[in-house]
């Protein structure tokens, strides 16, 4: 060390008291010291040009300044120090002035020795002062203020009149934030929109604000001057060309409590917040696709036809749910409809009936549809081999895309499996005529009885100038299940007795009948051998035979409980041995038991024969139901078709087989087993890759992208009150299985209505198009997704607000439970001249006017025992004297009461406010109410204790307004989390100091305004706003900022990563890194030097730079 | 709080009350932003002092750490003070509770060995009482001036090689 002692004599200040030459000599000896100087003012220009040569001539590293106390000329020195570029941390002060001459004048020889040691110690402390390194940060002259309220809009405004860019951040679909939800404003009375409405509009236009509504602030990283800001925009599938007509809003079928509004009024799933909205443009609240839509095959919305049942607007319901699925009434009977096994209702109570309110739909409003020919856009033309589910859709969607379409079929009658393999009870064979028939109308040939292979080749249609071919031929016979016996007579399958019964023949069952299986089809075999049997003058004995349990039986359960009705005997957990025989004919059936092992790759568990269980059952009809196989004949001229067990090999992409132009889907191609359902997908799919393939290019979607499932909370469905599914009228069962009608009538209209109006619109928006179709400008935008955009800024303002205390917390008080118990913030909707009653107050329970009203003070605030809330929330007072002031003069003969537990009205003309309001007539009666009791008629029986007279009352009130309190909104405790800042009480945003930095917060850079920092009234949030603004602004003025010199820093090489620092550290600057070299590592933007760190450091690796331990130590041990 | 080590009656420093010794010199850590501001206010009005007690500036008592106080002690110190903000008054909220408790784990060491604890104290004070500065200041002048000069053998050994 090089030091330089500067005695400074302080016009006498020191000198009169202290020997200066005696301490120059007494110092100029000791190590480091190079040279000793004296001035009378050392802080003067004669005393800095002495410093300054001093450093030049004698090649100083360190000045000692013998002074005054630091914290008078400190900063002077340091500067001086900072120009002779000897670094940060190069001055060492000795207190001569404060610390020795001024205290003891009385004691020259002792204070004499005291300056000795105050010397020794600042010498001893600048040998271990070394150069503080300052990180710079060049300032972008731009801000990010989160939050669109009037603090947010108002700290905008300000910065942006300083030439200043904003973003500015809004959740909501529109900028106003609490303001925009009032009624009228205290003392003024003056109405909370008028004084808004044009500060909205100026923000808007306002060119260097960018206003982001329905966007978050997701993280916020790096220094202060440069942050960065990442923010994700949820998309409003509302595009900029909308005119803010309101078109959308009437045809929107799905309803929901109107947050804007409080829970006060509805609103529709797309829906602009308020008339002055802005920007202007509606929104649509869309969560992804409801589980519904998630789990059908087709994607159909059913949350769409659902809510539009529900809105009584069946012919619109029709078209969401024929959309992607000609076979509306099929499905409606013989779905699996996964639906409904997603639906959330059934978490509560049952699942929506969605199966059944579909085949309302499309039974009442699918024969009255007119079905035009198809335009023919594109010459080529495609042939379809199969008219059962896939080949009839994929020739709907082929000809709906312009293309000529053939269909052969090779049985009589159109339909496929769904005609020829599915009783009439069940699915009537004139229903899937009609809808075959819609499709056809569409100008699709069928040729019937053309079977491929046999009538016809692939190769020749290819030939005849088909340019693609789709073969959906589905597995047409049964599979073969070997079983010692089965060439006996009487031994039948599942799939030919059903062809056979389905195309008008009556084949012959005994009178004891065995089925072998658990699918739909072993249901429908032995139901319908019930009532051949019944048909044939005998009595019905049917038994089912399963090998496994119900739970993992294919088909559907409904259909075990209905043919059970019927008479039917079904045998769980039993598999068949041998059948015996009689001469040529069936005479019983040898089964056994089995047991539940473990499961196998399709997740079912095995079923594992029990020994010694064996039985036998007379039987004279065995019915094998037990899986289909593939009839190939259609290969026979097909060059180049490649089979693969069974089933024709397809692409997943393209859909196409081995062969060039060749199609497969459905049953047939190797893709799986599929439901009717699956079918239908799988023909849109051949119709999509076949349209992709003759146009040369990726045009349509070969499978739909997965969107994310919307899915209510558990809280939300805690909240739903059971009910029960609207039940179906049904034929009995001891009467249908005598005849083939059909097992249930369906819902009548007022059914599915009230069926309907049990949906819980999982997804909001149910995608049900009925705004794309209403919308003049074409606004209606599907494509919007959610995007993030990384944005870098200078400073960052937080003005994320408040919301109402959750008032159901408070559960005496019966809000939630009382209709007539509402909130102060309800309340002023209800008051709004723009609000959902026009400023009328309404009675929730009878929309009657209450007479005698009365609003409790500090609910949820004040109040630590039942809310947490100690604080008090400073509007509420004067929030309800203005309320009774409004209900008062619009209603003169209503009484108004406000319960209050001290009444505080501190703001400017608020107390004379508060005075004129009684004069007016409104009751103040000081006092706590224990509880609130419903009375029949839903008034309230209020139980008060008026405190300052002792009194105790019950009195009986119309209305109940609750002053809820404030707690920070959602938005500020998440950009509280985001943003790395601390909170105080109910959530608030913690200020750097409570009365010196009231708008800083603990990051450098990042400011709080408005009720994000507390509770607080309109102008007090714009001044704390504007405050806000002054501060961001000054801070980018300068240009660049620098890192403090004195912050903390710790030494990886020593640091243990205990993580006592993190825990200790008032600003949570410290973070311990992971890995194997774990460490501490401080941020420097965010210390604020405290140096608690490094007290608390068990090994010393963090010191805080210019009070490291070296330096205190060798100061405070001379 | 557990109770300190019980020290042998022989070993230990007895009460305070005698009249005051020069020469005793207490180090008094201060914090910045309240003590250290009340000590320059008191000295700009001129209080007299005992001249006794030498301040160390801290950025925060927080800072403290008690190998600081130890420390002063071992190598010369009579008596160690720390002053710091009011309680709930810390600017970085809690270091001055995290000083009483130090100064607090200072004294029952002190006790331990023998070492009277009133020779390590905590005081707390805003910018705006010089008073109760130089009350503290009295009080350690006081006290220290009561017991003899420190016996530095008594003092933990830990402290001494630390310095």
């Amino acid at each position: 060390m090089r030091a330089g002692v500067f005695l400074c004599q302080c016009g006498g200040n020191i000198s009169g008291v202290l020997d200066l030459d005696d301490l120059a000599a007494h110092v100029r000896p000791m190590d480091g010291v190079t040279t000793v100087a004296i001035n009378q003012f050392m802080c003067g220009t004669e005393g800095h040009q002495m410093i300054s040569e001093a450093v030049e001539d004698r090649g100083l590293d360190h000045l000692i300044v013998a002074s005054c106390s630091p914290r008078f000329q400190g900063p002077t020195f340091e500067r001086i120090a900072r120009e002779l570029r000897l670094g940060e941390n190069a001055v060492a002060f000795a207190n001569l002035r404060e610390g020795c001459s001024f205290i003891h004048k009385d004691q020259p020889e002792l204070a004499q020795e005291k300056a000795k040691k105050i010397l020794a110690g600042a010498i001893a402390r600048a040998q271990h002062q070394s150069d503080l390194p300052r990180q710079r940060t060049f300032l972008h002259r731009s801000a990010v203020v989160v939050g669109g309220g009037i603090a947010g809009m108002t700290a905008a405004e300000e910065l942006a009149a300083s030439g200043i860019e904003v973003h500015m951040v809004e959740r909501q679909p529109s900028i106003g934030g609490y303001m925009a939800r009032l009624s009228k404003t205290f003392p003024t009375e003056d109405c909370a929109m008028c004084s808004l409405a044009p500060r909205l509009t100026s923000t808007a236009l306002e060119g260097r604000v960018h206003v982001h509504t329905l966007t978050e602030v997701d993280e916020i990283s790096g220094p202060p001057g440069e942050f960065s800001v990442k923010l994700r925009h949820r998309p409003r599938y509302v595009s900029e060309a909308c005119v803010g007509c309101g078109e959308c809003v009437p045809v929107c079928p799905v309803k929901l409590p109107n947050d804007f509004d409080f829970g006060v009024s509805e609103r529709k799933a797309i829906d602009r917040q308020f008339a002055n909205a802005v920007p202007s443009t509606f929104a649509i609240e869309k969560k992804g696709w409801s589980p519904c839509k998630s789990a059908c095959a087709v994607h159909t919305s059913a949350q769409g036809y659902v809510a539009l049942v529900a809105a009584g607007r069946f012919e619109e319901a029709y078209r969401v749910a024929s959309e992607p699925n000609p076979f509306g009434s099929v499905c409606g009977r013989i779905c699996t409809h996964l639906c409904e096994t997603a639906c959330a209702r059934g978490k509560v109570d049952d699942p929506i009936a969605i199966a059944s309110l579909k085949r309302f739909v499309a039974d009442t409003v699918g024969p009255t549809v007119p079905v035009q020919p198809a335009p023919i856009v594109h010459e080529e033309r495609v042939a379809i081999v199969g008219a059962g589910p896939a080949g009839i859709t994929c020739a709907r969607d082929l000809a709906d895309l312009g293309y000529r379409v053939t269909v052969f079929e090779a049985q009589q009658v159109a339909g496929g499996m769904l005609r020829t393999g599915i009783p009439d009870y069940r699915l009537p064979h004139d229903v899937i005529q009609r809808e075959v028939d819609q499709v056809l109308a569409k100008g699709i040939e069928l040729k019937l009885g053309r079977r491929a292979g046999t009538d016809f080749t692939v190769d020749g249609l290819l030939e005849d100038g088909y340019q693609a071919v789709y073969l959906a031929t589905g597995l047409q016979k049964s599979a073969e299940a070997p079983l010692p016996g089965d060439d006996l007579g009487g031994v039948t399958r599942a799939v030919e007795l059903l062809r056979e019964l389905n195309l008008g023949g009556t084949p012959i069952v005994g009178s004891k009948v065995v089925v072998i299986g658990g699918g739909d089809v072993a249901l429908d075999a032995a139901r319908s051998a019930i009532r051949l049997q019944k048909q044939a003058g005998k009595e019905p004995d049917v038994t089912l035979v399963y090998r496994r349990s119900k739970v993992e039986m294919p088909a559907n359960v409904t259909e075990v409980e209905e043919g059970r009705e019927e008479g039917l005997t079904v045998e769980f957990l039993v598999q068949p041995l041998a059948i015996e025989g009689k001469g040529s004919k069936v005479a019983s059936i040898k089964l056994q038991r089995c047991a539940l092992g473990e499961p196998d790759e399709s997740g079912r568990r095995q079923p594992v024969a029990v020994a010694g269980s064996e039985f036998e059952l007379v039987a004279d009809t065995i019915v094998f139901a037990v899986g289909q196989a593939l009839v190939d004949d259609f290969a026979q001229g097909c060059d180049g078709l490649e089979l693969e067990a069974g089933q024709i090999c397809v692409d997943r992409d393209t859909m196409m087989t081995t062969r060039e132009g060749v199609f497969a889907g459905g049953d047939a191609a190797a893709m799986g087993f599929y439901t009717a359902i699956e079918a239908v997908a799988a023909g849109r799919r051949g119709a999509a890759s076949i349209h992709n393939f003759l146009r040369g290019q990726r045009l349509l979607p070969v499978w739909d992208d997965e969107r994310e499932v919307a899915r209510p909370t558990e809280e939300e469905l805690a909240a739903i009150a059971i009910g029960q599914r609207v039940p179906m009228q049904m034929v009995d069962g001891l009467q249908r299985r005598g005849d083939w009608r059909e097992v249930s009538d369906g819902y009548t209209a007022e059914q599915a209505v009230a069926e309907a109006e049990r949906c819980l619109n999982c997804a909001v928006c149910s995608e049900c198009d009925s705004c794309v179709r209403a919308c003049p400008s074409g606004a209606i935008d599907w494509d919007q997704a959610e995007t993030i955009e990384g944005i870098t800024v200078g400073a960052v303002i937080i003005a994320t607000g408040h919301q109402e205390f959750d008032a159901r917390r408070k559960r005496s008080l019966g809000y939630g439970r009382y209709d007539n118990v509402m909130t102060q913030s309800q309340l002023a909707r209800l008051l709004a001249a723009a609000g959902p009653t026009a400023g009328e107050l309404e009675r929730p329970s009878d929309k009657g006017v209450p007479k005698n009203v009365l609003m409790l003070q500090c609910v949820g605030s004040r109040d630590c025992q039942s809310s947490g809330n100690e604080h008090c929330s400073a509007v509420c007072c004067l929030f309800a004297t203005l309320h009774s002031s409004l209900i008062k003069q619009h209603y003169p003969d209503t009484e108004v009461t406000i319960g209050y537990t001290d009444l505080r009205a501190p703001g400017k003309a608020h107390e004379e406010y508060y005075k004129l309001v009684q004069s007016r007539g409104v009751r103040y009666v000081r006092g706590r109410v224990s509880e609130i009791i419903e009375e029949p008629d839903k008034s309230l029986r209020v139980r008060l204790e008026d405190t300052l007279t002792g009194r105790k009352s019950e009195e009986l009130f119309d209305l109940v307004v609750l002053s809820a309190g404030l707690e920070a909104s959602e938005g500020t405790k998440d950009i509280a989390h985001v943003a790395g800042l601390q909170t105080a009480s109910a959530g608030f945003i913690k200020e750097y100091h409570p009365k010196l930095a009231p708008v800083d917060t603990q990051r450098t850079g990042m400011f709080v305004a408005g009720t994000a920092q507390g509770p607080k009234n309109i102008p007090d949030s714009i001044a704390q706003a504007k405050a806000a603004a002054a501060r961001a602004i000054g801070m980018l003025s300068t240009g660049f900022v620098l890192t403090p010199a004195q912050v903390a820093a710790s030494d990886p090489d020593v640091c243990i990563a205990c993580g006592v620092c993190e825990t200790v550290c008032p600003q949570g600057a410290v973070a311990v890194t992971t890995g194997a070299d774990a460490h501490s590592v401080v941020d420097p933007n965010i210390c604020r030097g405290c140096g608690i760190c490094n007290a608390e450091c068990p090994t010393g690796a963090i010191q805080l730079g210019g009070f490291s331990d070296e330096e205190v130590l060798a100061e405070a041990t001379v | 709080m557990a109770a300190a080590p019980a020290a042998s009656a022989a070993g230990r420093e007895t009460g305070v009350g005698q009249p005051a010794v020069a020469g005793r010199s207490v180090v008094a850590f201060c914090c910045r932003e309240c003590a250290y501001a009340a000590a320059d206010a008191s000295a700009n009005a001129r209080t007299s002092l005992p001249p006794t007690v030498r301040l160390v500036l801290m950025p925060c008592t927080g800072r403290v750490s008690p190998l600081h106080l130890l420390s002063a002690l071992a190598e010369g110190a009579d008596g160690v003070m720390v002053a710091g903000c009011l309680e709930g008054q810390c600017h970085y909220r809690e270091g001055n509770f995290n000083a009483i408790d130090r100064v607090a784990f200072v004294q029952r060491l002190l006790k331990s060995v023998g070492v009277a604890p009133e020779r390590c104290r905590m005081f707390t004070m805003s910018a705006g009482e010089p008073p109760k500065f130089v009350a503290a200041v009295k009080e350690m002048d006081r006290v220290i001036g009561g017991l003899p000069p420190l016996e530095r053998s008594a003092v933990p050994a830990v402290a001494r090689g630390a310095a």
